[in-house]
């Protein structure tokens, strides 16, 4: 099984290399078909994995060489494959190589077309580091790794320039009903790479915590040893390494990056924000579940930082026009799903949402990257409109996604979000479930809200002169397995799923009886449908959702301009930042260094001023010698004595 | 083999005498074949050490004057090797990637005097020698910046001098007072670094020469805030005067604490941490703002060296092994990613004559081999995984954890705040439209360029990924430097301070 488990890590990194060699060369088709095949042969590679894992539970474990080694730290690159990562594993490369296949036909005209499956193999690589490390440092590794290939891709578009920040909210950079995603691909890159940094300072101090007090980064020798320490010191280390979680999950406050970052390429944001690297902070709770079980309260909070990002990602989607936006917001409200199950010690639950999750959020992103290519780059969903009838293949794929998004049985999306809503009440935690269920009610609303504009209604794209058609058919085909994940997943694995995670992590420990879990379904169903029916009949009848009065409110604005989040930022962290460093610049020449120069003037001055001493005049220089000689007698004298 | 520590210092030195009758078109391969010799030299030195033996290898020793007890003596341990096979490196490497065309035959006979005194700093063991050749290193480098500089580079040059020579000579004060405190408690002068390390010395004395060797050091690294000459060197220094300066010639400070300071004065550098760590915190986080305000692209490279410096002294004082270790790691990576960095700033300096970060923007466009080595280097330099640059700076911060959490948190922004100023002068350069006509018909990195280039990317990505080959041998010889201070330390509280620091238990 060995031999498995390298070729599921290192086809990626294989097809990663050879498209490099092609980077500085014209387009060729063999890169993209390449990097596809070995990702392909990574996926089947994992699925046997978890075949092996659920029908022999052998856990394969495997230590390949020393990484560092110094004083008492030894890091070696060890890999495993035990029913979690597994499960990532699988979940990563099959959407990963459906992202592949997507994108030959979605990046067909780019002239970077080689580059681009350079870096979205090397990105599946570090990922696929992450999720199959077996010692904190390995992760990290991973987790550099994708924020590295996540900068590449945001500002793969590198070229574009920067949009002025206006006060237009239809013009704004920062407003999601403006034309712009962010001010400039390469701003959201770095926006993206310096909030994980930041949240990357707090997950190495998590480790550096792990390492002074355990000896060790391995991830079995932590979890048996970590009841050994203090509680306070626990809940530190649960703190810090949940820190490192939320920068690349992007929960508040360091959610910006992720709606910014639909500035790369739209089948990056299937894979890379949507599907995988944005879940890496939820894999993090789940595969530390040893230490976070031990602090509820550390749980607790992750649970309800969840259930608010949940919510206020679904109210900022109501309003946006910005297609990608809008499922941005969506992938963070079902992040926010996801820590509330891993917060609440529902691990394995988390984890299902996690892999339907991926499923319909990907396809969701791939139908959006076909409509803009059927209407030449267009973002906003306005200028769009009974696209149905020109790419029925995308629209049904949206549709079928959409539902499987809100929840309706028995799609994929119903059966791990239910159980979210049933672990959030079974821990009588019942704030926390309203808000989801409220949640689940606006997510439904605002999925067809797109797909109404969209597909439906009048056709507002005419009047730009679009001529959408659909795209090609191996594009459609390389969504068909992912929608089909989407409406089955859920059904057909969730009792094999069950039984195999929970040999690793903890079951779960609610107590719903029967009839009540039975109504929580009914009543989550009827919200969610409820959800849709408004969508669909608002739109038929008025053809828009917010009149003139309500665009005008402040609580639209509000929401329009993600809670002024990117203002404040602008204002309150980087200018600032910059101000103190143009300050810190001039202390530096004005102060420190003139210090240096003074100094050294002094010396010139008074040797300068001495000079005259040496005016070679003899009855002068006896004097000085005469002054010298009694000076020091004096004071050999005081010396003396004072002794 | 017993003497191939006096070839490697004075093979380069012979060969620039000899450089002088070598015809004017030749010089520049007769000056890479003899740095590459070097280089060999230095490899073979590393494949005949053992790395088993945490002791000084290869040693020779020739009395110069013996009633003194002054004499010729080197040896090699695992602190030493990486530095002097760094050094003949960045050597060779900047001789290939020479541009420069005035005066090139003196210019490379000054690289080659400066590369001895370098590779002497690094491997004698007499201090009187060391401050000889700690001083003469000073001479090729004002020639080289005094001569093919830019427009302020007198100025420049002679505060470069006057203001590191002048930390010398307090560094000098001590020595001499050292050799003395020998004679007084042996009864015999010695000025050897082996005779002294068995030397115990009172607490006060300690803090005495610790502060006396500080300011030799910590001018030379330098620690904020006697780093003030170093922008204006490296704003002025050519190309080849601005890697060899960063890679090689900072080191000489921080190589300098971990040689002398912390095994001569183990209870004055315990003493000392929190001062040292406070000085290299401010450098971390202030010079790293300073960087980020900088509209010229090499001072920002000069900057980020400055704060690096502080990380580098920041793992030095975690007097633990990994801290030391990491701290010796991060000055070979650094070395080799801000030599590349200040050589990539003159490939962009010799088309367009500029070095302004506004001059710019979309080189990614019309260079995009370029742009690929800039952003490699970069990541190294914000220290990703699995570059060379991760490695040292992780064990460098990890170390020090153990010393202060606190401290390290706020040294840790040096990940945050490293990222900002180089992806911000990175954003600015490189990306967006190029719409300067001068920019748009830039030539791509090219011929020796990239053959000067690539083994550092080269190096940078197998250092990453095994680093194992540098810390096996620095882990030995460090961990015997933490027995050494561990039997000299007269106080009893240092000998605990040590243990703890040294061993795995409950931090907060």
């Amino acid at each position: 099984m060995e031999k498995y488990l390298y070729i599921a890590l290192f086809a990626p990194l294989v097809g990663s290399l050879v498209a490099a060699l092609f980077a500085m060369s014209p387009r060729t088709l063999f890169t993209g078909i390449f990097t596809s095949a070995m990702l392909g042969v990574s996926m089947i590679a994992s699925f046997i994995l978890l075949y092996s894992i659920i029908t022999t539970e052998q856990i394969v474990h495997v230590t390949m060489m020393d990484w560092i080694s110094i004083g008492n730290l030894s890091i070696p690159f060890g890999f495993v494959a035990d029913q979690v990562s597994v499960t990532m594993m699988v979940v990563v490369t099959l959407v990963s190589t459906m992202v592949h296949i997507h994108s030959i036909g979605y990046m067909d005209h780019d002239r970077s077309f080689n580059r681009y499956f350079s870096y979205l193999s090397a990105f599946v690589f570090s990922m696929m580091i992450l999720v199959m490390s077996d010692n904190f440092a390995g992760l990290f590794i991973g987790w550099e790794g994708v924020g590295l290939c996540s900068w590449l891709l945001i500002g793969f578009w590198y070229h574009k320039e920067d949009m002025p920040k206006v006060k237009d909210i239809k013009k704004s950079p920062f407003s999601t009903l403006s034309p712009y995603s962010s001010i400039s691909p390469g701003y959201a890159a770095n926006e993206a790479f310096i909030t994980n940094r930041v949240a990357d300072l707090g997950m190495l101090v998590g480790i550096f915590l792990i390492y002074w007090n355990l000896g060790t980064l391995q991830y079995d020798q932590v979890f048996a040893e970590i009841g050994t320490l203090s509680r306070g010191l626990i809940v530190g280390i649960a703190v810090f390494l949940f820190i490192g979680a939320m920068g690349k999950s992007a929960q508040f406050p360091f959610n910006q990056w992720l709606a910014n970052a639909m500035e790369g390429p739209t089948p990056v944001s299937a894979l890379i924000h949507a599907a995988t690297m944005v879940t890496a902070g939820v894999y993090l709770v789940i595969r530390a579940n040893e230490i976070f079980t031990v602090v509820p309260e550390v749980g607790y909070f992750i649970a309800c930082l969840g259930a608010a990002v949940a919510m206020g990602a679904a109210f900022m989607a109501l309003v946006a026009t910005n297609i990608k936006k809008i499922i941005a917001f969506s992938t963070l409200s079902q992040l926010g799903y996801m820590f509330v199950a891993a917060g609440l010690g529902a691990y394995w639950v988390a984890l299902f949402h996690l892999a339907m999750h991926a499923f319909f959020k990907s396809v969701l992103f791939l139908g959006a990257g076909n409509v803009m290519h059927a209407t030449e780059n267009e973002i906003n969903i306005k200028n769009m409109g009974g696209l149905h009838k020109y790419m029925k293949p995308t629209s049904i794929i949206m549709t079928i996604a959409s539902v499987s998004l809100a929840g309706i049985m028995p799609l994929s999306g119903y059966f791990s979000k239910d159980i979210i809503l049933e672990v959030a009440f079974g821990s009588h935690t019942y704030i926390l479930w309203a808000i989801l269920y409220i949640t689940a009610g606006l997510t439904a609303f605002y999925s067809f809200r797109l797909v109404m504009y969209v597909f439906h209604g009048e056709e507002n794209f005419k009047k730009f002169g679009y001529h959408p058609h659909e795209t090609h058919s191996y594009v459609i085909a390389s969504m068909i397995p992912l929608a089909v994940l989407a409406v089955v997943a859920g059904a057909l694995s969730k009792g094999t799923f069950v039984e195999m995670i929970t040999k690793k992590l903890p079951e779960l420990e609610i107590h719903l009886s029967h009839s009540t879990a039975n109504i929580l379904i009914v009543i989550t169903l009827l919200i969610a449908s409820s959800g849709i029916a408004f969508a669909v009949f608002w739109h038929r009848k008025y053809g828009t959702y917010f009149s003139g009065k309500m665009e005008n409110s402040f609580i639209y604005k509000l929401l329009a301009n993600q809670f002024y989040m990117p203002h404040m930022i602008d204002n309150v962290l980087l200018k600032p930042y910059l101000a103190m460093s143009k300050l810190a610049w001039k202390i530096d020449i004005h102060v420190v260094d003139n210090i240096v120069d003074g100094i050294a003037k002094t010396v010139y001055i008074i040797g300068g001023k001495s000079r005259v001493a040496q005016n070679a005049n003899l009855s002068k220089s006896l004097l000085t010698m005469v002054i010298g000689l009694a000076f020091f007698v004096v004071l050999g004298a005081i010396y003396g004595f004072a002794k | 083999m017993e003497h191939i520590l006096s070839i490697l210092i004075f093979f380069p030195a012979l060969a620039a005498i000899i450089g002088f009758v070598v015809e004017k078109n030749s010089i520049r391969a007769y000056g890479i074949t003899v740095t590459a010799i070097e280089l060999i030299l230095s490899l073979v030195l590393w494949y005949s050490y053992d790395g088993l033996n945490p002791g000084m290898q290869f040693t020779e020793f020739l009395p110069l004057i013996a009633s003194y007890g002054i004499s010729y003596s080197v040896g090699v341990d695992g602190i030493s090797l990486f530095l002097v096979i760094m050094t003949t490196l960045m050597t060779m490497i900047s001789i290939i990637g020479l541009t420069e065309k005035r005066d090139l035959k003196h210019l490379i006979i000054t690289v080659l005097f400066l590369e001895m005194t370098m590779i002497a700093v690094f491997l004698v063991l007499d201090a009187v020698v060391f401050y000889t050749f700690w001083e003469l290193s000073l001479v090729p480098m004002f020639y080289i910046v005094g001569a093919w500089g830019g427009k302020l580079r007198i100025y420049s040059t002679i505060k470069f001098f006057l203001y590191t020579f002048t930390g010398s000579l307090i560094m000098l004060v001590g020595m001499l007072y050292l050799g003395y405190v020998y004679f007084q408690t042996t009864g015999t002068w010695s000025f050897n670094l082996q005779d002294w390390y068995m030397l115990q010395l009172p607490f006060d004395v300690q803090l005495w020469l610790f502060a006396a060797f500080f300011m030799g050091f910590a001018i030379k690294v330098p620690m904020f805030p006697f780093h003030t000459w170093l922008p204006y060197a490296h704003g002025q220094a050519p190309t080849i005067g601005s890697v060899i300066l960063a890679a090689v010639l900072l080191k000489m400070g921080t190589y300098g604490f971990i040689r002398f300071s912390l095994p001569l004065f183990p209870d004055a550098s315990v003493y000392f941490t929190d001062y040292m760590a406070i000085l290299a915190l401010i450098a971390i986080v202030y010079t790293a703002m300073v960087a980020y305000a900088q509209e010229d692209m090499k001072q920002v490279i000069a900057y980020s060296s400055v704060s690096h410096m502080g990380v580098i002294i920041l793992g030095t004082f975690a007097l633990n092994v990994e801290g030391i270790g990491g701290s010796i790691f991060l000055m070979i990576s650094h070395g080799i990613v801000s030599g590349a960095l200040f050589m990539l700033v003159g490939v962009i300096y010799d088309r367009r004559h500029t070095k302004m970060i506004k001059d710019f923007g979309g080189l990614a466009l019309v260079m995009p081999k370029y742009a690929t080595i800039f952003g490699i280097m970069l990541m190294a330099s914000v220290g990703l995984p699995l570059t060379i640059g991760f490695v040292g700076e992780f064990l460098s911060l990890l170390g020090f954890f153990k010393v202060s959490p606190i401290m390290t948190i706020i040294a840790g922004l040096t990940i945050i705040f490293g990222a900002v100023y180089m992806l911000v002068m990175y954003k600015r350069s490189f990306f967006g439209p190029c719409n300067n006509p001068e920019n748009q018909k830039l030539e791509d990195v090219k011929g020796r360029e990239l053959v000067a280039l690539i083994p550092l990317v080269a190096l940078v990505v197998i250092l990453g990924v095994y680093p194992k080959m540098i810390l096996g041998p620095v882990d030995k010889s460090v961990t015997s430097l933490i027995e050494l201070m561990h039997t000299k330390a007269v106080l009893p509280s240092t000998k605990t301070t040590l243990m703890q620091l040294n061993s795995i238990g409950e931090v907060k």
